[in-house]
């Protein structure tokens, strides 16, 4: 009840960011819409269409999301007394919330992700133990896909400047 | 099991796809701190996992709504849909604020008559 998603009032020192183009309110509030709408055409079939509402209706929910996650990864931490969300925080905020069925696929992430972290670019084959609890046809699993992350942390960027 | 991507072909391909399945890190990473207190920090780590939770999010979500566009065989999903699916996927906290500013849209869209992509 306390926690609401609250905006920080009082001016973004931090974001020290160039956006010219795009409004920089929306693109604080919202995730890119040409990727959220790349994303929910890949649970389509190959006709389905997207309505624009549609994708808008998706963009707020995603915020809303990430705020609802990563409001309760906070929470623990600073009654840990420790400043710095992890991964791990984060796994225990979505089962705390009900998300539970994120949980397996996310672990199997991290441990990849961890392993790579020793520059090891020993990639596993299909060894994911994919748990087919609710009936979704085009349930996509998480995949680990952070093979290079300095370039596509750059290309991220780039497509921020473009969008 | 279906889109196992064993793919070895090039470092082009692997960045494609990188970015084609996950939403920019810098975005996620920005919605984040909007929500934490001022002194906090966000590992890369806890990025990159939020960055996976919210791509399997919207699939999920979306998959349901793409499911009851085909019983009702219709080939647009709308945010109706979108709203549907939360609910019955049991994001009803989301669902009621969706309808309402669906409507808000809708109304708009009304307008503009530029609803389809």
């Amino acid at each position: 009840m306390a926690d609401g998603p609250a905006s920080p009032g009082g001016g973004s020192h931090e974001s020290g960011e160039h956006s010219p183009r795009s409004n920089v309110r929306e693109q604080d509030r919202y995730l890119p819409i040409a990727n959220i709408s790349r994303i929910m055409k890949k649970a389509l079939p190959a006709n389905g269409k997207i309505a624009k509402d549609a994708k808008e209706t998706v963009q707020e929910c995603v915020s809303e999301f990430i705020s609802f996650i990563t409001s309760e990864a906070s929470d623990k931490c600073q009654r840990e007394k420790r400043k710095t969300i992890n991964g791990d925080d984060l796994l225990w905020a979505m089962a705390t919330l009900g998300f539970e069925d994120y949980i397996d696929p996310l672990k199997i992430y991290l441990t990849r992700y961890r392993e790579g972290d020793t520059k090891g670019s020993a990639k596993g084959g299909d060894s994911s133990s994919k748990k087919d609890v609710q009936p979704s046809p085009n349930a996509q699993l998480a995949h680990q896909g952070s093979f290079s992350q300095g370039v596509s942390y750059t290309i991220s960027q780039t497509f921020c400047f473009q969008h | 099991m279906e889109d196992s991507i064993g793919g070895s072909s090039s470092n082009d391909n692997n960045i494609i796809k990188e970015q084609d399945r996950l939403l920019p890190i810098a975005n996620v990473g920005r919605l984040m701190k909007q929500i934490l207190p001022q002194n906090a920090k966000i590992s890369k780590e806890a990025k990159e996992t939020m960055q996976e939770c919210v791509s399997e999010f919207i699939s999920f979500v979306t998959s349901e709504a793409s499911e009851k566009c085909r019983k009702e065989r219709r080939k647009t999903v709308n945010g109706d849909d979108i709203c549907w699916a939360l609910a019955t996927l049991g994001f009803d906290d989301y669902a009621e604020p969706m309808r309402r500013k669906s409507r808000t849209k809708i109304q708009e869209a009304s307008t503009n008559q530029n609803d389809l992509c």
